[in-house]
């Protein structure tokens, strides 16, 4: 559904808060199905937040950005989707170990996807954010 | 402990103590307008309720999981109000209650990262964003017209449909519709004055509700038009519509079935329209297949 909705209405993202409420409904959502997720996303936040010049905010196509400085280090979507951006020579290896997946929609980018499912891919998240937070740190 | 805890308490009182009377004045002042709701009550306003929460929460840390929570029940405490103060209807309620919610927790969570970003010029910008786009939305001209069509097929001829299209017995059938089932009323029955144009038409609801209708169109075995002159208001859905004209359409399909087409003409007094006329399409079509049911089964006896 969220594949769906990123693939085809795209479009929708230019209506202010559009990607804010879909998020919304992603959180409900989460809430409803599995709302242990959602202490896994605190768990996240409050991890990236002890790191050096990390910040959060909004992302415009909805979830929570972590930042280090004013730049991206990835999103979180509500649904569990976490998105972090690296080089593609980054990118590949991390694929190749298995730890992430191609983006779910930018295959072509250095952007990753790590689908949270259970407590093992809260620790891999971290650590990933952690991988592009020190390549932005070097 | 106790500034922590009246903070806390504070986060669901003040922001519906200030919501609500914005809403009453609105409503107040769009009286002469048929009390139209626009979408800024439904849209800006739950966001500034949750922004105003998550102003009072900044410094809790609270959980995502809470968070939601919270704004959850902020929501409830809107609808309560609403109910209580501005004499919105339980049904009406419980349509509107997904983007309340919605709406809170995005507002929530939009005051979580202006508190913890601490840009006061930009979160006062965006506070004040939110509400001229309320006022203007209020002073705006809001007119909406849809209008809703569906077809049944029955096994009968023109001629012996015609007569239970014009007026029809008690609907006996349960009704499965779920909006139905919880209280919104339903068409029972249709009675007639006379089987001629202009005549008095009446469509009686399961709660005793009377549409008042004067047949506009009268071409036996083909075409039943009707206006509706008079119709009740009351906090339900039916005070946030207006069912302006209603039409039936026989076809002979020459293989001793005929097309009965059911049309609704209806004015919707509630924005955002994206959300309210899929409610008004649903409702209006299941209205038409209680009575073009009813009107099939009375037919193919």
């Amino acid at each position: 559904m969220f594949d769906l909705v990123v693939k085809y209405l795209s479009f929708l993202k230019s209506i202010p808060l559009f990607a804010l409420i879909y998020d919304s409904i992603l959180k409900l959502n989460t809430l409803i199905s599995d709302p242990l997720k959602l202490a896994w996303y605190d768990e996240i936040e409050e991890e990236v937040l002890k790191w050096n010049g990390t910040s959060i905010s909004l992302h415009k196509f909805g979830g929570t950005q972590f930042n280090y400085h004013q730049k991206e280090l990835g999103h979180l979507h509500s649904n569990g989707i976490l998105d972090v951006l690296f080089n593609k020579k980054i990118k590949q290896k991390l694929i190749d170990d298995g730890r992430a997946k191609e983006h779910h929609v930018f295959k072509k980018s250095g952007w990753i996807s790590l689908y949270i499912k259970d407590r093992a891919d809260v620790k891999n998240a971290i650590a990933l954010l952690f991988i592009a937070y020190k390549s932005y740190k070097k | 402990m106790n500034a922590l805890i009246n903070r806390k308490t504070l986060g669901f009182i003040i922001p519906n103590i200030v919501i609500l009377p914005i809403i009453g004045i609105n409503k107040l002042f769009n009286a002469s307008s048929g009390g139209i709701l626009v979408f800024s009550e439904f849209v800006i306003l739950p966001i500034l309720i949750g922004i105003m929460s998550a102003w009072f929460w900044k410094n809790d840390k609270l959980s995502g999981k809470t968070l939601i929570w919270n704004s959850i029940i902020n929501g409830f405490i809107a609808i309560l109000l609403s109910f209580l103060f501005l004499g919105e209807g339980a049904i009406c309620l419980i349509i509107v209650s997904p983007l309340i919610f919605v709406f809170v927790i995005t507002g929530a969570f939009i005051g979580k990262m202006m508190f913890k970003r601490g840009n006061q010029r930009l979160n006062v910008s965006f506070v004040s964003l939110l509400m001229a786009i309320f006022i203007v939305d209020s002073v705006s001209e809001h007119h909406y017209e849809n209008m809703v069509s569906d077809e049944v097929i029955i096994k009968a001829s023109p001629e012996k449909i015609w007569k239970n299209v014009v007026a029809f017995e008690k609907i006996e059938q349960p009704n499965h519709y779920w909006l139905f089932q919880i209280g919104m009323p339903s068409p029972i029955q249709t009675t007639v004055t006379d089987y001629k144009n202009g005549a008095g038409r009446k469509c009686i609801f399961s709660n005793g509700y009377i549409f008042d209708e004067k047949i506009v169109q009268f071409e036996i075995n083909k075409n039943l038009t009707f206006d509706i002159v008079n119709q009740p208001k009351d906090p339900e859905i039916m005070g946030h519509i207006d069912i302006d004209r209603g039409q039936f359409l026989l076809k002979d399909n020459g293989n001793g079935t005929t097309t009965l087409i059911g049309n609704s003409w209806y004015k919707l007094h509630v924005f955002p329209i994206w959300y309210y006329d899929i409610w008004a399409e649903s409702i209006t079509r299941n209205v038409h297949l209680r009575v073009m049911n009813h009107i099939k089964t009375l037919s193919e006896k």
